[in-house]
């Protein structure tokens, strides 16, 4: 350890003194970058419309979109039982008396299911990674068939129930 | 990384000497990276929140199954609209840019959150709360 190191552990301050500081922070850089990106209004190359699709970049995408529609659901359900008149029960017999066929509600329920099932799974799948496991790229595609395997598998089986 | 560098050779060397520190000429700008010491520790107690409120929601799923209940309800209420307010803030992170956007998607967004917070807890509190509405729903 040099004699520079060592003072670094000994009084962190004084060895910060000594160098020189860019006086901007990393977000005032890149308030100043979008900034003259923005204005200067240049074309953008193409990425996502070129670059050649993964299963993990598909089901990285799906992810947050499963996740936003979820929320979506979420917060619309929250907000309407704030905001519409009437009880659940009354919105159930609403529906009761449409006398949607069985097939109908049963790819309903599948369609509610499957991307909560989808997001659960892949869910688990993040989990294993901020552990550090299973980050090899062999083990990424693995997981990932696991994940869409487990998905049709639950959705199926919530959705019969 | 390690700024020894400057620290070992001409910030000694000026400290001593008393001379007006030079810049060397292959450096432009140093940008200092956040020593282990200082720094506000936000935004990786952040990171482990979220991960312990993905757990905490994962659990209460099968619970929410197996023992449906009032305290599930609330429960549920609770981590589901925190999980959705920290995961749509990550969306709109990386997609809004500049200042006034961000704060003003996150305030959006915060008032959002609350307000469906809200809603869950008054239809736990007056309505048939969320285990039965689902349970209900199935049966159609």
């Amino acid at each position: 350890v040099g004699r520079h190191c060592l003072r670094a552990h000994l009084s962190p301050q004084l060895y910060v003194r000594n160098a020189i500081p860019m006086g901007t922070t990393a977000k005032e850089e890149m308030e100043r970058f979008w900034n003259k990106n923005t204005s200067s209004n240049r074309p953008v190359s193409p990425h996502i419309t070129i670059y050649s699709w993964s299963l993990p970049m598909a089901m990285s995408i799906c992810h947050r979109g499963t996740g936003v529609a979820l929320s979506g659901g979420v917060y619309l359900f929250g907000l309407s039982a704030l905001l519409l008149p009437g009880n659940f029960e009354s919105y159930l017999e609403f529906v009761k008396s449409l006398s949607l066929g069985p097939s109908l509600i049963h790819t309903a329920k599948f369609a509610l299911v499957f991307p909560l099932m989808y997001h659960t799974w892949n869910g688990i799948r993040h989990l294993m990674w901020d552990l550090g496991k299973g980050l090899k790229i062999t083990q990424l595609y693995q997981s990932g068939v696991v994940v869409l395997v487990l998905t049709v598998l639950s959705s199926l089986g919530l959705a019969a129930m | 990384g390690c700024l020894g560098v400057l620290c070992g050779a001409q910030g000694g060397r000026a400290l001593f000497l008393r001379t007006p520190l030079v810049r060397p000429a292959h450096i432009s700008h140093i940008h200092l990276s956040p020593n282990l010491h200082s720094g506000s520790k936000a935004a990786p107690l952040h990171w482990t929140s979220e991960r312990v409120v993905s757990v905490l929601l994962l659990g209460l799923l099968p619970a929410a199954y197996l023992n449906p209940c009032s305290a599930i309800d609330y429960s549920l209420a609770a981590v589901l609209t925190l999980h959705s307010h920290w995961g749509l803030g990550q969306v709109v992170t990386d997609y809004v840019h500049g200042d006034a956007s961000q704060k003003a998607a996150k305030a959006g967004l915060l008032a959002l959150s609350s307000l469906t917070f809200s809603g869950l807890c008054y239809f736990n509190y007056h309505d048939v709360g969320i285990c039965t509405a689902v349970a209900m729903l199935w049966k159609l």
